[in-house]
C-alpha cells in the first residue's frame, strides 16, 4: 500500500525533524526491496550527533521504533544516517 | 513540581505534538494518558508518568521494553528535556517500569544487609543511569553504608561499600 510507505518515511522525517536544529536540512531516501526497505536520513553535518545521539543511543532508539513498525507490516526496515 | 515549565499541562501539549504523530505514522496501536507521580518520601518516583495502553502493549513491553524505552528516549531528546531533570518523566506500560524500581530498592537494601554483614563491598551488575541512581537514592538515608557508581558505560555499575571503611558517612 502507498500509504505504509508514505507513512514510514513520514516517521522518519518527523523525528528526525524535532531533534535536529536545522529541520530545513533534513531529507529521506528509501532504496526498497521485496521485504526490505532502506531509509536513508540526511542531515545537516551539524546535526549528525542530535539523531546520533551520546553512543549510538537515539539512532539505536530510531531503529527500535523501525523495527516494531515493520513487524506490523512484515516488512524490514533499515535505517541508514549518511555522513 | 516546583516549576513553571513541569506543569502538566505543558508537557502534554509537547507530548502530544510529537508522540501522538509518531504513534500514528508507525502504526502503532497504543494510546497514552499522563499522570502525575506520587511523592512516596523516597524521592524516587517521577513527576510525569507516561502510561501506555492498546493493542500493541506486548510489542510495546518485547524483548525488555526496547520500543517502551526507544519512544520514551526519542521523546525526552525531541522535547529537549535536560540530562538532570530527564528521571522526572518515565514511561511505562502495566508498571513495567514500577515494578523494576520497586525491584531495584529491594536489591538496594539486600545488598547494603549483606555489606553491613560481611564488611565486603557489593557490586551490581552495570545499569542505565536511570537504575543506579535509584540504587543510590534507596541507600542514601543509611548512614551505615555508602554507594558509588564505577567503570564506564555500558559498564557502569554501583558498588556498595560499609561507610567506616573509607571513614566517609555519606
Amino acid at each position: 500500500m502507498a500509504a505504509n510507505r508514505d507513512s514510514i518515511v513520514e516517521l522518519v522525517e518527523l523525528i528526525a525533524k524535532a531533534l535536529v536544529d536545522k529541520p530545513e536540512e533534513v531529507s529521506v531516501r528509501t532504496v526498497s526491496g521485496d521485504q526490505v526497505r532502506v531509509l536513508e536520513l540526511q542531515v545537516d553535518p551539524s546535526d549528525l550527533g542530535k539523531v546520533i545521539g551520546k553512543k549510538g543511543r537515539t539512532a539505536k532508539s530510531i531503529r527500535a521504533l523501525l523495527g516494531a513498525a515493520g513487524m506490523k507490516v512484515r516488512k524490514r526496515y533499515t535505517l541508514e544516517i549518511l555522513e | 513540581m516546583s516549576r513553571e515549565a513541569w506543569a502538566q499541562e505543558e508537557i502534554a501539549k509537547k507530548l502530544d505534538r510529537f508522540l501522538g504523530p509518531v504513534l500514528s505514522a508507525a502504526r502503532l496501536s497504543l494510546d497514552y494518558e499522563l499522570h502525575e507521580g506520587r511523592d512516596d518520601g523516597k524521592f524516587i518516583n517521577p513527576d510525569i508518568t507516561v502510561s501506555f495502553d492498546g493493542d500493541d502493549i506486548e510489542l510495546l513491553l518485547a524483548q525488555k521494553g526496547e520500543l517502551l524505552l526507544a519512544l520514551e528516549q526519542l521523546t525526552l531528546e525531541a522535547l529537549h528535556v535536560p540530562h538532570e531533570d530527564r528521571y522526572r518523566i518515565i514511561f511505562d506500560a502495566r508498571d513495567y517500569r514500577l515494578l523494576r524500581i520497586e525491584e531495584l530498592r529491594m536489591s538496594a537494601e539486600k545488598a547494603a544487609e549483606m555489606v553491613k554483614r560481611t564488611g565486603m563491598a557489593y557490586s551490581f551488575n552495570p545499569m542505565t543511569s536511570r537504575e543506579r541512581r535509584i540504587l543510590h537514592l534507596a541507600l542514601r538515608d543509611d548512614p551505615e553504608v555508602y554507594t558509588t557508581s564505577e567503570g564506564i558505560p555500558p559498564h557502569r555499575h554501583t558498588v556498595v561499600r560499609l561507610a567506616k571503611e573509607s571513614g566517609r558517612t555519606n
